[in-house]
């Protein structure tokens, strides 16, 4: 039994939905890859139960990362991209006090949960060192949607 | 050229690291003048915060003053609410206001510490400050 139709003519799936659909995606993670904060640095932030806290304005802020080491000790500071070895705190102060001056009016202060207060402590006093009396933002583990 | 997209859409997925929510208690830094003397109106109650261990339950507080002990974090915030004057009557022996000195060792865990801090602001108390570790 003949075939019917032209039989050189050959059968294609239609690509447009899938092409379309790639593009979202490809929309979609170039758009989202943009909202990544490259100044904090990857850490286990304390998690208080029950926390009552606010959400921090990343804009008007300047970042200050303590960088963990086992055992509650740290390797150093990273803030606003310039990593601080621990016995040069006056760098600290200087570099949050140039931030300050340039419009930030808030810093944020991002340490694990593990770390010992005795270092917490002294880089709060570097940030007090800097002057022109800037509000501290303690950050947290925010709630999981 | 869809090879190219596909290679794209690849590339995306992986490089891409989605932010995780965070949140922040705010404290001010008033500058320390050491010539100048402050006088309290009133005495802060301090509280004493040590770690005993990685969990989050590892953490012994301790209250300056003739208080009942406290041992956990929401006994502490039971304590402070209801010792705060204008809420569960006029027994009230502190003000919204009252200073809150948290008082941390060398070796007190940051996470310890905040959960302390959280404490304080759960019950509704606005100056809380963080001192020198003991």
């Amino acid at each position: 039994m003949a075939r019917r139709g032209n039989p050189s003519s050959a059968i294609n799936a239609n690509m447009t939905p899938m092409i379309d659909v790639t593009f979202l995606l490809i929309v979609f993670f170039v758009v989202v890859s943009q909202i990544v904060d490259r100044d904090a640095v990857s850490m286990d932030l304390p998690a208080p139960s029950q926390a009552v806290a606010g959400i921090p304005d990343n804009q008007s802020g300047v970042v200050v990362n303590i960088v963990p080491l086992e055992h509650g000790d740290v390797a150093g500071i990273v803030v606003a991209g310039h990593t601080i070895a621990w016995d040069s705190m006056h760098e600290l102060s200087d570099i949050v006090e140039t931030r300050l001056r340039g419009g930030a009016t808030e810093v944020h202060l991002r340490a694990d949960r593990t770390t010992k207060y005795l270092y917490v402590h002294q880089v709060i006093e570097a940030i007090r060192a800097a002057g022109l009396n800037p509000r501290l933002q303690l950050v947290i583990e925010g709630e999981q949607p | 050229m869809i090879d190219v997209v596909f290679l794209l859409l690849i590339y995306f997925m992986v490089a891409t690291e989605f932010k995780t929510a965070e949140e922040s208690f705010p404290m001010d830094l008033p500058l320390r003048d050491y010539r100048q003397t402050i006088q309290l109106d009133s005495e802060p109650l301090v509280i004493f915060v040590e770690s005993a261990g990685d969990k989050k339950s590892d953490l012994r507080i301790r209250l300056d003053g003739p208080w009942d002990t406290v041992s956990s974090i929401e006994e502490l915030v039971l304590f402070l609410q209801s010792n705060k004057a204008g809420r569960f009557g006029a027994s009230g022996l502190f003000t919204e206001t009252h200073p809150i000195l948290i008082r941390p060792t060398k070796e007190t865990r940051w996470g310890h510490t905040i959960a302390a801090y959280n404490a304080a602001v759960r019950a509704k108390y606005v100056n809380i400050t963080l001192d020198e570790p003991s």
